[in-house]
């Protein structure tokens, strides 16, 4: 028997020196999402500072924020989206950012968008990548006229071609623009209003769907699809002479995921640093497009080649970014929104 | 007489659940469309995609790391376990038994926020160590199962032929009751080996930065990522390397029944 006891020892003692382990250089841990970031650069920061960036990924905002707040530390930089950093500041989960140390994010960020970040102080986030909602079309099929429009979706040459986004905030929130309300309505009658109008389309469009619908587009099968910029962007580079990408123009979302330092990171420096670096204009120039989504980088985006810089699910036109409205969590009022969606659901 | 078709179409259709969504998968990894909607034609470059990924192959030597460590762990420890369990029959070891059953039945997501409630009370740092100890936690209680399964229907007289022939307590539990467990416990630690390999939801909870395991890396780039078929590479590839491994162990296994049986032939005890 005390073999075995010896023997279990052992076996824990080693097990416990795989995990313990640790590497001598410094190490930065990155908490994003999953390809989000050009392999390259990693490995050029990680040369130019003698360290290690260890990347470590989650699939949404929640899932990310129920792990930091239940006590998971050790990450120095995380990527959420805007609305998501509001409630961290909140609970006094951030860091204040030393802006003396990020000298490439005051030289070279885009003062346009920062219309489309929810904390536009920028005391604990810099902005990382901004994404939209409009509409992707089949140039082949439709041309180019009459899709800048959210009415679009009631036209009967599409029906049955179509497709919404399975989002209740996206689609009510496009139900809402077209009638001039704001996104962040919470007022039961507009909101009304909205369900009627998104119900008007269900009759036309043919599915709600937040993924299928790209390859609905690739293929033909689909000829409008509501989406996100950073999808469709990937879609048109496959098939630039056939796809496009429109804004409405009524209005329409933006989204910012933003990176901040979380206030458990042991390695706040080197975070300062590795931001510092991606604002660098040929490191974001780069990273955009890894991406295929723009960093708010003036000189930047100046670098990016033609293709990217023509395409507007890249980088949107200066004139349409002004119609872009921010979602914003609307906390209790998320209440109204899940009952006219539930409505919208259940009416054939 | 006319055969009765039910059989024959339950065994289809149930083969066709079974094994045409991993068809399809593995078709999907040499499509050249990135949707894997429609068939653009042939082609290895998610492959290639593949194998330069270096943050999937980072997350699956942290799986293969975990599944390994926890299943020698939990082999340990289940044995012991088992042993205690079959050898003493008193009111701690019901309270015993009890405390390596739960864990089977307690719902994943809760095992996972209370081992990471743990891991921040006592200060620990999560990482590749919590994910360990947090497997071995649920492996141990599968390979106890199986082991004391194996043990009911072990003949004790035999433990005590061998005491009877001079053999102590140590060598009679080496030479004679370990080697007949041994399939047991082989099947207890495969079985852990499995479960700990694949396990997202409290694997989840208990990662810490730097730790990330495949089947977290997949799930997060399932959600979001435009490189999707290059998860369809890594199962093609993952099922390649299991089909080899059940074969090489059939194959092992049928080697070894043939040279025994020769063995026999020439009155050479195997």
């Amino acid at each position: 028997m005390k073999h075995i006891f010896l023997l279990m020892t052992l076996t824990l003692t080693v097990a416990a020196l795989v995990g313990g382990c640790g590497p001598k250089r410094p190490t930065l841990h990155l908490y994003t999402w999953s390809d989000y970031l050009d392999p390259e650069l990693v490995t050029a920061f990680e040369q130019a500072n003698g360290c290690r960036v260890k990347i470590d990924t989650f699939d949404s905002n929640e899932t990310m924020y129920a792990k930091v707040q239940a006590g998971s530390g050790g990450y120095d930089i995380i990527f959420p989206s805007s609305y998501q950093i509001s409630l961290m500041v909140q609970n006094n989960m951030l860091l204040p950012l030393d802006k003396s140390k990020l000298p490439n994010v005051a030289a070279h960020f885009a003062e346009a968008y920062r219309s489309v970040i929810l904390n536009p102080e920028m005391t604990y986030n810099v902005p990382y990548a901004v994404t939209f909602t409009g509409i992707a079309y089949r140039k082949d099929k439709i041309g180019d006229a009459a899709v800048d429009s959210w009415a679009s979706f009631d036209n009967p040459a599409f029906k049955g071609r179509s497709s919404l986004l399975n989002d209740f905030r996206e689609t009510i929130g496009a139900g809402l623009k077209s009638l001039g309300f704001s996104l962040n309505a919470t007022n039961p009658d507009e909101l009304q209003k909205a369900c009627d109008v998104v119900l008007r389309w269900k009759k036309n469009i043919a599915k709600f769907d937040n993924e299928q619908y790209k390859t609905g587009i690739a293929s033909g099968e689909f000829v409008l699809g509501h989406g996100y910029s950073g999808d469709i962007a990937q879609v048109m580079l496959e098939d630039p002479a056939n796809i496009g990408f429109a804004f409405p123009k009524e209005g329409f979302t933006a989204a910012c995921d933003e990176m901040v330092i979380p206030k458990t990171a042991k390695e706040a420096a080197l975070a300062h640093a590795f931001i510092n670096f991606l604002y660098d204009p040929d490191n974001a120039c780069k990273n955009i497009q890894y991406i295929c989504a723009p960093m708010p980088n003036t000189h930047g985006i100046a670098k990016l080649p033609e293709e990217y810089r023509k395409n507007p699910a890249i980088l949107p036109p200066a004139e349409v970014l002004e119609k872009a409205e921010v979602l914003k969590d609307l906390g209790a009022a998320n209440a109204l929104y899940s009952k006219v969606w539930d409505t919208i659901k259940a009416t054939e | 007489m006319k055969r009765n078709p039910f059989p024959l179409i339950m065994l289809v259709l149930v083969l066709a659940f079974l094994y045409l969504p991993i068809v399809v998968l593995t078709a999907n990894s040499f499509n050249l469309s990135r949707f894997g909607g429609t068939w653009e034609g042939f082609t290895l470059k998610w492959y290639g995609q593949l194998l330069a990924d270096n943050q999937v192959w980072f997350a699956f030597v942290n799986s293969l790391l975990i599944a390994t460590g926890a299943t020698l762990a939990s082999c340990l420890l289940g044995t012991t376990a088992a042993l205690a369990l079959h050898r003493w029959d008193s009111r701690l070891q019901n309270v015993h038994y009890g405390l390596i059953y739960t864990p089977l039945v307690i719902p994943e997501i809760l095992m996972g926020i209370s081992l990471l409630l743990t891991f921040t009370a006592v200060g620990m740092d999560c990482g590749l160590h919590t994910i360990l100890l947090a497997h071995t936690t649920f492996c141990v209680s599968y390979v106890t199962m199986t082991v004391l399964a194996r043990l009911q229907d072990f003949d004790d007289s035999l433990i005590e032929a061998a005491r009877d022939l001079g053999a102590n307590a140590w060598i009679s539990f080496v030479k004679v009751q370990l080697p007949l467990l041994l399939p047991g416990i082989i099947s207890g630690g495969l079985l852990a080996f499995t479960l700990s390999i694949d396990d997202f939801v409290i694997t989840f909870f208990v990662a810490g930065p730097g730790s990330s395991t495949l089947p977290l890396k997949v799930y997060s780039m399932i959600k979001h990522s435009p490189k999707l078929p290059v998860i369809n590479c890594l199962s093609t590839v993952m099922l390649a390397l299991t089909f080899t491994l059940v074969l090489a162990s059939r194959a092992f296994q049928n080697l070894k029944q043939t040279k025994a049986q020769n063995g026999h032939k020439n009155g050479v005890p195997s």
